[in-house]
């Protein structure tokens, strides 16, 4: 990580440390425009920051950190397809994305979408699945099964309906979303459309496994802060090797899982989407998100009583980590590993 | 930019060397052998290596191959692993715990003598490790008695690599009961040929013999041969335990992720190629090494830009050892019952030879041996958690 991304982490952690955790949809969304972290992928000659998918994993490790429920990850992914789009109006469309308040928003799991037409009269069909704060969207990004089209759809539209489907995690508010017929602009077709659906989910991959991590991570401290200010049997808890090297175990995956991260950023150099860029995503995202599993359920034994009352956040992490576990591309990212291995074995 | 260059030729130069170098087929030719021959083939290897400067790059500058940055030498790793060069395990103590010490804490006559016998080919071996004495090192008892202008050494090593061929040993001994334990170790260099060394091989699970018993009776040491002062040994100690600097971990979590295909080729090998649950395993297992490579790399180019912080060698190592752990696992259950009956072993072959009984109960000497996996917990709970001790005091409460 340069200097320039460390001095914003650091002032990320600050931002978030006054946010609480879980850290509220509302002041963050608001906190995180206004700090301009929206701006930071964007490439400079469109008025960003230019830091590109390094500082989006940074940010949304600080976010997971505090279990935010502010959509940074589907609207950071819809701003990456309008940057890499070709559309007139960009400009425009993205100030009102990144500064204005504005959401465009997407699905962080499957999607079963068809479209036809093209430009700006695109007509789509189908059902998006977890559709991260869908009610507070103006817009939608959306691709195709084919991937043979990205596009954004207008939330306001009647043939667009959004159900709302209250789970488990309550530190994201997800929502089916329903398409009948309804009109979208394209931002990419064909060819172009098929590479920008790689690099997003690729994106998208990245930024998991970084939120998984900043979760873990926080995790891992509150829990090491119980063991080491709860007496029982005249010594700390955090004294028993019984329960240290439990917590040892769990720092030496989350530091594995996050040299992968790191290093896939780096290996990459830029190149998201390209077919390494997708493998070394998916290993990321796999490593990152059972890691953070593992961490809540030990944490949550580790935490004895105490984990189990709704008070104490420590559910709040399990229930996020459970979750995205099962975000991402739909099926099996063990199986995905497998399969791009045994490919370039036999190239 | 400049630095980033001479590292790209290094690695085309030494993939070049190691292309035209690595003696063919030595996987096959070390199995079931004596341990004669394996002594010769290391023999020949070192040679080549190091005519050719890539057994001491790690060296200062001025000795021959000698003054590499780290980045070289991690380079130099990298490409040992891809090229499946041997490990030059006869070597290893010599060249880096023996030479290393020697450069931090030995005299200038203590270098002048051994240094040259080391790239000519000497072997050293390492007496820490006692019987009674294993992850609580400093409570060693081999003892040591200053008698004129020499010690007098009495007691016993074990678990020390290659000692039965071992020129020279590296020894830990007890000068002084009175204080704390680590106060009162002193470091010798030791003759292996004195009168008075017995060695017996320990005869390991798998068939090879790489460690011995090493058992001292009226042993003389000179006090020529005395490293740092007397009492200090344990500070000498930690010099020669850091003196590999996280190098062997990124070489071998590189051979690890290398030896992959091996996995992949035992499960074409028996038709199960497609199985679901075995495919899953696999990128979990992919996943994982992939991990350690990179961890081992972060651990490396944190000491270069000199930020390595207390326990991170412990996370690199402890992650390796469950990494080859499971990779071993997995090929077992891949090969099944078949891999049962075979129980050819290979020399110096480090754990990827593809016999997976084999490979498996290797990966043991990574949890067991240079500080368990509990002690690494220890390092990383107390240390870089900073979660507290455990108490000292024990005092036997109940009968048994």
């Amino acid at each position: 990580m340069n200097e320039f991304l460390k001095e914003l982490q650091d002032s990320a952690r600050q931002v978030m440390e006054g946010a609480g955790t879980p850290a509220k949809e509302e002041s963050t969304w608001g906190q995180l425009v206004e700090l301009g972290w929206l701006l930071t992928a964007v490439p400079e000659e469109l008025d960003g920051l230019g830091l590109g998918a390094d500082a989006l994993c940074m940010l949304s490790g600080e976010l997971g950190r505090n279990l935010s429920e502010a959509p940074f990850l589907p609207a950071a992914l819809a701003i990456e397809a309008l940057v890499q789009s070709g559309l007139e109006n960009k400009a425009e469309l993205l100030a009102g994305l990144t500064m204005g308040g504005e959401l465009a928003t997407a699905s962080l799991a499957g999607s079963d979408v068809t479209a036809s037409g093209s430009g700006d009269s695109l007509t789509l069909n189908g059902k998006l699945v977890a559709v991260q704060s869908a009610d507070n969207a103006s817009q939608l990004l959306v691709w195709s099964n084919d991937s043979q089209c990205v596009a954004l759809v207008a939330a306001d539209q009647a043939a667009v309906e959004a159900v709302s489907r209250p789970g488990w995690d309550v530190t994201r508010r997800l929502f089916d979303v329903t398409l009948n017929g309804a009109a979208g602009v394209a931002l990419a077709q064909g060819a172009e459309a098929e590479a920008l659906v790689a690099r997003l989910l690729n994106l998208r991959d990245f930024a998991m496994a970084a939120d998984s991590l900043g979760g873990a991570n926080a995790l891992l401290e509150l829990t090491i802060v119980h063991l080491t200010d709860r007496v029982q049997f005249a010594r700390p808890l955090a004294s028993f090797q019984a329960l240290k090297h439990r917590c040892a175990d769990l720092k030496v995956e989350i530091a594995a899982a996050e040299a992968l991260l790191n290093d896939s950023l780096l290996k990459i150099e830029g190149q998201l989407g390209s077919d390494d860029a997708v493998f070394r995503g998916k290993k990321a995202k796999y490593l990152a998100s059972a890691t953070y599993s593992k961490v809540a359920e030990e944490c949550l034994q580790l935490s004895g009583g105490i984990g189990m009352a709704s008070e104490y956040p420590c559910h709040l992490y399990l229930k996020r980590s459970m979750l995205s576990e099962h975000l991402g591309s739909q099926g099996s990212y063990e199986a995905d590993i497998a399969e791009a291995f045994l490919r370039q074995l036999s190239i | 930019m400049s630095s980033e260059n001479s590292t790209d030729l290094l690695r085309q130069e030494v993939r070049a060397w190691l292309q035209e170098n690595v003696p063919a087929g030595w996987r096959e030719a070390m199995t079931n052998v004596d341990q004669e021959l394996f002594f010769e083939a290391q023999r020949d290897w070192f040679k080549k290596l190091s005519a050719a400067g890539y057994a001491t790059p790690h060296w200062p500058e001025g000795w021959p191959g000698g003054g590499r940055s780290l980045a070289e030498q991690k380079v130099i790793y990298e490409e040992v692993a891809r090229a499946d060069a041997p490990r030059l395990i006869l070597y290893f103590v010599a060249l880096y715990h023996a030479a290393c010490t020697l450069m931090e804490c030995g005299s200038k006559e203590q270098q002048e003598k051994y240094l040259p016998g080391i790239l000519n080919g000497e072997i050293w071996c390492q007496g820490f490790s006692e019987p009674n004495a294993g992850s609580d090192l400093a409570s060693l008892k081999t003892k040591a008695e200053r008698r004129g202008d020499k010690y007098i050494i009495n007691g016993q090593k074990t678990w020390s690599t290659m000692a039965q061929y071992a020129d020279r040993c590296l020894l830990l001994c007890r000068t002084d009961n009175s204080g704390p334990p680590q106060a009162g170790l002193t470091y010798l260099l030791l003759d292996m040929k004195s009168p008075g060394v017995s060695v017996v091989p320990i005869h390991q699970i798998t068939g090879d013999d790489e460690f011995a018993e090493i058992f001292f009776d009226d042993v003389e040491v000179s006090v020529d041969d005395l490293v740092g002062e007397e009492g200090n040994g344990w500070a000498v100690a930690q010099a020669t335990l850091a003196s590999e600097r996280g190098l062997t971990l990124v070489e071998l979590s590189q051979r690890m992720r290398y030896s992959l295909s091996f996995l992949a080729e035992a499960m074409q090998a028996n038709g199960t190629s497609e199985d679901p649950v075995l495919r899953r395993e696999l990128g979990n297992v992919i996943a994982r090494v992939d991990g350690a490579c990179a961890l081992a790399d972060q651990y490396l180019l944190k000491r270069i830009s000199h930020q390595e912080q207390v326990g991170d060698a412990s996370l690199v190592k402890l992650y390796y050892a469950q990494a080859l752990r499971a990779y071993t696992t997995l090929g077992r259950k891949i090969a099944g019952l078949d891999g049962m009956f075979d129980p050819g072993f290979m020399r110096g072959a480090t754990q990827e030879t593809g016999n997976w009984p084999l490979d498996f109960m290797n990966s043991y000497n990574w949890s067991i041996a240079g500080g368990s996996n509990e002690i690494q917990r220890n390092i990383i709970s107390e240390r870089m958690l900073k979660m507290p001790r455990e108490p000292k005091s024990w005092k036997w409460e109940g009968g048994r």
